[in-house]
């Protein structure tokens, strides 16, 4: 027991009687596998954050005409950039297999009368949208529709 | 099967003597089917009678002898000594002033606990004549598992956001209140779904899931604390085309 928390962490609104010792977390407790993927889950925050700003400097450099877009997407080209966009695929894919493993249970009792279908189904249902969507984007980047 | 001796590592706090709470190594003899809390039993019968900690039931009903062991919110009536290695530490529940040795301050969980309101609320009370509250089995399977919830505060413990934000209401407190919300006598929901709309409620819960883990009942907070942000935000919506005007 080592690690300080907040020292107002579940300290009552008026003291009590005696000393007490401020709370404390245990060494290692954020190194233990469940809090780390669960800091990792928090932690793609930051990769989503650049994915941002690198969409907003593909539609600057659409409005900037010809020239600008074909050097951005001659910087695109590059390894570094290619590595940050696989390592944002990684990140999307672990927040939605942990989202999607979460989700059933998050689900209200009921709706109205209505009651939800069971978790599997709708475990089942997240990842057939995931896929049709996945299906549908890449088409219409692929140009095989909407030409 | 035979006695094996383990090294019981025990967090001791003297709050008339210690400035901060130090570790203190105890060898004890552990039998085959000693849970931790056999072991935290021997050490003050037989060797430390200083050592304070909490229990009661020994059949993880009462809810007293949650502890940190090996760096784990646990149970010590409900986890056997022998899944352990042979060193034990056994800590003060994290996340809690310590008040001595093994023994947390309860009295901000007691508060937040009954800021939920947790008991049912009715605008106005049935009288005897006109009979008993009925519940079919149906109605009592929509909130039964938030019930079973025995205060060990594991949950406390486990939760990354409990340890960064003290108004933060917390997972049993929040269960508990959506208990009584899903329960079909109760009328109270509006009510409770202000409170949980409120700051350090249900929305500063960021789905860590960690009080489900450690949860030695299957309570699943972390599905009430869900289930009830839905419902505060649906309570909240119903506000606009009832006579409430978005309250």
């Amino acid at each position: 027991m080592a690690r300080p928390v907040n020292p107002h962490a579940m300290t009552p609104s008026r003291p009590g009687r005696t000393r007490t010792a401020p709370p404390q977390a245990p060494n290692g407790w954020y190194a233990q596998p469940r809090m780390l993927r669960y800091l990792l889950f928090d932690a793609t925050g930051i990769v989503y954050l650049l994915v941002g700003f690198v969409a907003l400097r593909v539609v600057w450099a659409l409005g900037s005409g010809p020239a600008a877009w074909a050097e951005l997407m001659r910087q695109l080209r590059n390894p570094l950039y290619v590595a940050f966009h696989l390592l944002a695929l990684v990140c999307v894919v672990f927040v939605a297999v942990r989202f999607f493993r979460l989700f059933p249970k998050a689900q209200p009792g009921h709706i109205g009368p209505a009651k939800p279908p069971p978790g599997p189904v709708i475990l089942a249902g997240l990842y057939a949208a995931w896929i049709g969507v996945t299906l549908v984007v890449t088409a219409i980047l692929a140009g095989w529709v909407l030409r | 099967m035979s006695e094996q001796k383990k090294t019981f590592v025990v967090t001791r706090f003297d709050p008339d003597q210690d400035a901060a709470p130090r570790q203190q190594s105890y060898e004890v003899p552990v039998q085959p089917d000693w849970k931790v809390l056999d072991a935290l039993n021997y050490i003050k019968d037989e060797i430390d009678p200083t050592l304070s900690h909490r229990w009661s039931c020994r059949m993880a009903v009462c809810g007293s002898c949650g502890m940190m062991v090996n760096g784990k919110p646990s149970l010590t009536c409900k986890d056997a000594c022998a899944d352990y290695g042979d060193r034990v530490e056994v800590a003060p529940l994290a996340n809690f002033p310590i008040v001595r040795d093994l023994v947390v301050e309860l009295e901000a969980f007691l508060e937040k606990l009954r800021s939920v309101k947790p008991y049912i609320l009715v605008a106005k009370e049935r009288a005897v004549e006109e009979g008993t509250y009925r519940q079919s089995p149906e109605q009592l399977e929509e909130f039964k598992q938030f019930s079973l919830c025995i205060n060990c505060m594991l949950c406390y413990a486990a939760c990354p956001v409990v340890a960064n934000e003290p108004e933060f209401l917390g997972p049993a407190a929040i269960a508990l209140g959506h208990r009584y919300n899903m329960d079909s006598r109760d009328e109270g929901q509006h009510e409770r779904n202000e409170i949980f709309r409120g700051e350090g409620t249900v929305f500063s819960c960021s789905y860590a899931n960690e009080c489900s883990e450690v949860c030695p009942k299957h309570v699943d907070p972390a599905a009430a604390i869900n289930q009830a942000k839905f419902n505060a935000v649906i309570d909240w919506l119903s506000g606009f085309v009832t006579s409430r005007g978005g309250k």
